[in-house]
């Protein structure tokens, strides 16, 4: 399988004159401006600028495209590696164990404070601009219109992997058993399309380390964590500019008992 | 306090030998427990010896037994062994109160070495795995 090794060990920040124009505009549009580039371009940093930026939170948040516009905050430095959500998921989804929807990723560390090792999941993007739906000669793998989720039609698929080519995350799998590719679609056919409001991994995380929200809605955790001014959130992206939807920040602090009933939905 | 000194360190002594498969890997077993590794209630915490007496000074009974029996792991069978039981200033969270010391709702990953880095330890030979368990190969460094 290729590897497009996002190395996370050596964040050192590069030329912001490498972001093109277009790209600013793009983040700037939902409220973020760039401070940083990284790792060749694949990690960008972006602080809010949402009260700068727009005259009322409702202009800002046509900037969402979908309805709900689903998305997941990773709150780095509070994720343990427990690796309860890699179990949920592969429990609900049926994920064989030599696949994966979502990993932990190691990053050592050595600051003044004596922390040693940083975990930080990964997962898909669900992209707005998705290349491996551009990819894909079947259509088998598509972006729903109504909640901007990247989904699969297995049925679709004849397993071609040009959509593992074209992904720039790393965030699929070729599952033996369905003949098809496999991926995170935010837990939808298992959890979301019956009610539940959180996927099986943001719902069994005992640290809070995945906050999964509604974007389109200013009154939502996700969004709001997001938005803080000033708050420093990074996206992974490549070159290209997919346009991520999931969000990474700095947490240093944890309330284990209240981050655990994430939106009241437990 | 010389006497009560040895009587903890032939105790300390007798638990290294005793549950000496879970006291992995500290060079110098003799003088502490070494390092001890949680896997209750999740995969897995690192309390080491060296760090708490060696490195910065504590004795033996600050610890043990009151906060912590002399039996290595023996409050993993508690109910109570959790964060939020940590947070309210019980177990390791005596001490890590950010009063004393930081505090358990800070730094995670500073005892927390995941499943990854419980892997890597039996991996290293430094720790038994569990019965009838499977540890994956390695992953590349970031991956
Ligand atoms: S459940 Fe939460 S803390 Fe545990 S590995 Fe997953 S993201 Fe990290
Ligand atoms: S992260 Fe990969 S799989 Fe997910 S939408 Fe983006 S390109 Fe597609």
């Amino acid at each position: 399988m290729k590897l497009t090794n996002i190395d996370l060990e050596k964040l050192i920040p590069e030329n912001l004159i490498s972001v093109t124009k277009m790209e600013r505009r793009a983040f700037l549009k939902i409220g973020l401006v760039i401070t940083g580039v990284f790792a060749g371009g694949r990690i960008l940093s972006v602080t809010s600028n949402v009260s700068e930026a727009f005259a009322s939170g409702k202009d800002f948040v046509d900037q969402y495209p979908y309805k709900p516009h689903y998305s997941m905050v990773i709150r780095q430095g509070l994720c343990i590696d427990c690796e309860r959500c890699l179990k949920a998921c592969k429990e609900t989804n049926s994920v064989p164990d030599y696949g994966y929807r979502t990993r932990i990723l190691t990053k050592i560390v050595t600051d003044a404070v004596g922390r040693k090792r940083e975990f930080i999941p990964i997962l898909c993007n669900h992209c707005n601009d998705a290349p491996c739906t551009r990819a894909c000669p079947t259509r088998a793998t598509y972006k729903n219109k109504e909640n901007g989720i990247v989904m699969m039609e297995s049925k679709k698929c004849i397993g071609c992997k040009m959509c593992i080519l074209a992904c720039p995350y790393e965030a699929r799998y070729f599952n033996a058993e369905r003949h098809a590719i496999d991926k995170c679609n935010f837990c939808w056919d298992t959890r979301l399309s019956k009610g539940e409001k959180l996927t099986a991994c943001s719902y069994v995380c005992p640290t809070g380390a995945r906050i999964f929200g509604d974007m389109s809605d200013p009154d939502n955790v996700a969004y709001k964590m997001v938005h803080q001014v000033e708050k420093q959130v990074w996206v992974l992206r490549p070159e290209s500019g997919t346009k991520p939807n999931v969000f990474y920040m700095k947490a240093t602090r944890s309330s284990p008992w209240d981050l655990r009933k994430q939106d009241g939905a437990r | 306090m010389k006497r009560m000194a040895l009587l903890l360190l032939a105790s300390l002594l007798a638990a290294s030998f005793l549950f000496g498969s879970l006291v992995a890997f500290a060079e110098d077993e003799e003088e502490h427990g070494g390092d001890i590794i949680y896997t209750k209630p999740l995969k897995a915490v690192i309390f080491s010896h060296k760090a708490h007496t060696e490195d910065i000074g504590l004795e033996c009974d600050w610890c043990h037994e009151e906060t912590f029996e002399m039996e290595a792991l023996h409050m993993q069978e508690n109910t109570d062994f959790t964060m939020d039981s940590l947070c309210n200033e019980n177990y390791c969270g005596t001490c890590h109160n950010g009063d004393i010391s930081f505090s358990t709702t800070t730094q995670c990953a500073r005892c927390h070495i995941g499943v990854k880095g419980y892997n890597d330890l039996v991996r290293q030979g430094k720790l038994e795995p569990a019965e009838g368990e499977e540890i994956p190969e390695e992953q590349k460094p970031g991956h």
